[in-house]
């Protein structure tokens, strides 16, 4: 093989590698450095969330502290790939919004946008997640009770919502 | 041309503008795929760009050439295409009148360059007028018209500017790195056209008239 073959080969190999980097680039529209190297490392079977902030993230969860365990969550996973933590970071947003006369239509969307990416990472979309101390186990599930909350209709005029509980 | 500037070289330019030509920089960073009519006058630009000996592409694709050749050629008039949609995306403005206008503008353009310039140098030359002038007009013009007033009088008169125009000349307000990212691509991308393999006779042409 000459050494202009090796040249070519090599460059066009380059070239396809960097133009699929672009699309993914395009396609995935990262917003942090971290978000980039997480994105590249778990295509390649690399990337792995940080368990040790994870467990933190759930603790906080469990106490209701949620903007504590949205940070520990992202610190656990800064690149955002894990469906997992997705899944709390939304669930997150759903209980702190929920409130028993109205719910907060701002904190709903970001969940909504949230699980939204927490389906899209998932095997096949589906998301089941076991915790005894959550009530909604399934992203879809989740998905449907935060589109229900930003719904406005008028049986959310009907007195009797006031008893109705948090999952 | 090298095989080192037509496998290596020209790619990793024309791809480079392609990545950075669709950055988006103001409150946060987005990736913009190229517009409909951007492709159309990228198409308009290369055709510009054949015709007037700036590229040849049979010296990038030819039944003479190896597969590999003919692979490394396809890869360069590819991404060139690419980064010229994107490169004309990045300088027209995003909204209002501006953007129609420079539509318009820059359709006029090309065409005018497409039936009328046939010298390489003379079409690189315009072809660089035309893009720093898209670039001054929307990174240096509209955003500053555009950009927030640090006083109480100059965000009046914004207010009554944008009143006036119907809302219709101001844009977006962008990031100072703005400005800078497209500068850069732009330079890029003309160092990557200036360096695509042109028809002999053009550079016979061009070595005469150099020695006359």
């Amino acid at each position: 093989m000459t050494r202009e073959s090796i040249v070519r080969g090599v460059g066009l190999i380059g070239a396809v590698v960097y133009a699929a980097a672009i699309g993914w680039l395009y396609a995935s529209q990262p917003q942090t450095v971290a978000q980039v190297t997480g994105g590249f490392a778990s295509i390649v079977g690399a990337y792995s969330i940080d368990e040790q902030a994870f467990a933190d993230g759930l603790r906080f969860f469990n106490r209701d502290q949620f903007v504590e365990a949205r940070a520990a969550f992202a610190r656990a996973d800064p690149a955002e790939r894990g469906a997992r933590t997705q899944y709390y970071i939304a669930y997150s947003y759903y209980r702190q919004g929920w409130g028993r006369l109205h719910n907060d239509d701002a904190l709903f969307a970001k969940g909504l946008a949230t699980i939204d990416k927490a389906i899209a990472l998932a095997p096949r979309e589906r998301l089941v997640v076991d915790d005894p101390g959550l009530q909604i186990h399934s992203a879809d599930e989740l998905r449907a009770e935060l589109q229900r909350g930003m719904t406005h209709e008028l049986s959310d005029w009907n007195p009797l919502r006031v008893f109705r509980t948090r999952k | 041309m090298s095989a080192v500037r037509e496998a290596v070289v020209l790619p990793a330019i024309f791809l480079t503008v392609a990545l950075v030509g669709g950055l988006q920089i103001d409150a946060r960073v987005a990736l913009v795929p190229p517009s409909l009519f951007s492709l159309v006058l990228a198409t308009l630009l290369f055709a510009a760009l054949i015709r007037g000996g700036v590229v040849a592409p049979d010296r990038l694709l030819h039944s003479s050439r190896s597969a590999l050749q003919n692979a490394n050629g396809a890869v360069v008039l590819v991404s060139a295409f690419v980064a010229a949609a994107q490169i004309l995306s990045m300088v027209i403005p995003r909204s209002g009148l501006p953007l129609f206008f420079a539509d318009l503008f820059l359709l006029v353009l090309l065409v005018n360059a497409l039936v009328s310039v046939r010298d390489r140098v003379h079409l690189l030359r315009s072809l660089a007028v035309m893009l720093g002038s898209a670039l001054l007009l929307k990174f240096v013009l509209l955003a500053s018209l555009s950009a927030p007033a640090d006083s109480r009088t100059a965000r009046l008169l914004f207010a009554l500017f944008d009143a006036a125009t119907f809302g219709s000349i101001a844009q977006e307000a962008q990031a100072p790195a703005a400005g800078y990212v497209a500068f850069a691509a732009v330079a890029l991308f003309l160092i990557g056209v200036s360096l695509l393999p042109a028809p002999p006779q053009v550079r016979t042409h061009t070595a005469l008239s150099r020695r006359d």
